[in-house]
């Protein structure tokens, strides 16, 4: 399977996560996304007509949206988030609003990092009733003994919300307001295998303290 | 006035080995809890080059800078320096600690040295913090308020509610909510979004 791929996009990094937690290797090719803006170029758009990364290929099929191929890696496993139909009907509602955190956390970060046009106010505005939400949902899953989006364990809906929530503070949202928000964040990267991309560091107190020398 | 006790969240949101972002009016605080339990409150600046302490992370009974590693202990003091394994660092060399207790699972701050008189919520259970976009809850007779206590018809029942109330910087505030044993936590939880979307809307609860 190979990854088309930019190391400082949260997409692409959403697929580099959900491959490594399931232990699935894949090969990289790195993405000249920026300043080279290749993903808009000719060739790419041969592979991907919406000049957008990630592409994940694997033999004759091509897939360009983030959330279809945390479908694909994690098909058969626990990390669907169970077989019910509710369980099934709350991990899509979880994937969809991941494309709300990305308009809208994700267009903050992309405004101040890499200077996207946006009208950052009301981005900005749209990722806090975003944060809201979703504290609002995680506060009542405390209550319930959980922390995970969906059931009782980690799933594709929590890896697809992550990274934007994670780079809010990028893109000038802070997270100190959402108290459950930053628990949920620490259970993810608590995870086996858990990887990780610049502006998202791993739990440090996981290691034990590197000896004096 | 300025109070010396600042409501600063509920304990239940800081587990073991964690620390948060707290302020202490308009003073912006690293609060952590150790392995064992053990809570502090320092000013959010490290000693050696000012980096927040509040991105730092906890490790058994210390708290490490993310920067350049200085490990504090719960005193404050600093017990280690990784650039200079064989240096013990000098006793001056320490977090401004400020006093921090919880009292019926609310954290208190107040500046080291303050004695007593913490707010008492006795018969309350923390529920859950949340920020206003707005200073204060502005309605007749509460303006300018700390803690508000009454009971509130949630849902059919009638709970006891206690807010502690958080200012916090650029005109927003910090609700700390409690509520009496027996509420159901769920319904008070929405009820809580359902009065920050009117406070915000600039109508009084
Ligand atoms: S700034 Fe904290 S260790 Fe250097």
């Amino acid at each position: 399977m190979i990854l088309y791929d930019y190391v400082l996009s949260a997409s692409c990094y959403k697929v580099r996560l959900m491959a490594a937690l399931l232990g699935v290797r894949l090969d990289h090719v790195a993405v000249d996304f920026h300043p080279g803006r290749e993903h808009r170029g000719l060739a790419f758009r041969a592979l991907n007509p919406a000049g957008t990364i990630p592409v994940l290929v694997d033999g004759d099929l091509v897939l360009t949206e983030s959330t279809a191929m945390l479908v694909y890696l994690a098909h058969g496993t626990a990390w669907m988030g169970g077989d019910t139909a509710v369980a099934q009907a709350q991990v899509q509602g979880w994937l969809a609003f991941a494309a709300r955190l990305g308009a809208s956390l994700g267009m903050a970060r992309l405004h101040d990092m890499l200077l996207y046009a946006a009208d950052i106010a009301a981005v900005r505005r749209d990722g806090v009733a975003c944060l809201r939400q979703m504290e609002a949902h995680l506060v009542e899953r405390r209550f319930a003994g959980a922390i995970w989006l969906v059931g009782d364990g980690p799933s594709i809906a929590d890896i697809a919300c992550f990274p934007s929530v994670m780079l809010a503070p990028d893109g000038g949202v802070s997270l100190d307001d959402y108290p459950s928000v930053r628990l949920w964040t620490r259970a993810v990267r608590s995870l086996a295998g858990f990887i990780e991309m610049p502006g998202i560091h791993r739990l440090h107190e996981l290691k034990p303290a590197p000896e004096a020398v | 006035m300025t109070r010396a006790w600042v409501a600063n969240g509920l304990s239940r949101d800081l587990p073991a080995g964690v620390v948060m972002h707290g302020a202490w009016h308009g003073q912006d605080l690293a609060i952590w809890r150790s392995a064992s339990g053990q809570i502090a409150a320092w000013k959010d600046r490290c000693q050696h080059r000012g980096m927040r302490l509040s991105h730092g992370f906890v490790r058994g009974e210390t708290l490490s800078c993310i920067y350049h590693g200085w490990v504090y202990g719960t005193s404050g003091a600093c017990g280690r320096i990784p650039a200079h394994p064989g240096l013990v660092p000098p006793s001056a060399i320490r977090a401004e600690a400020f006093a921090c207790c919880e009292k019926d699972g609310v954290i208190w701050v107040a500046p080291a040295g303050t004695e007593g008189d913490v707010p008492d919520l006795a018969g309350l259970h923390p529920v859950r913090s949340l920020t206003v976009e707005a200073a204060g809850i502005e309605a007749p007779g509460l303006t300018g308020m700390e803690i508000l206590q009454g009971s509130v018809m949630i849902a059919g029942q009638t709970v006891a509610l206690g807010l502690v109330l958080q200012s916090l910087a650029a005109g927003r505030t910090a609700v700390h909510a409690l509520c009496g044993g027996g509420g159901d936590v769920v319904a008070v939880s929405r009820w809580l979004e359902d009065l920050r979307r009117r406070l915000e809307r600039g109508v009084a609860a």
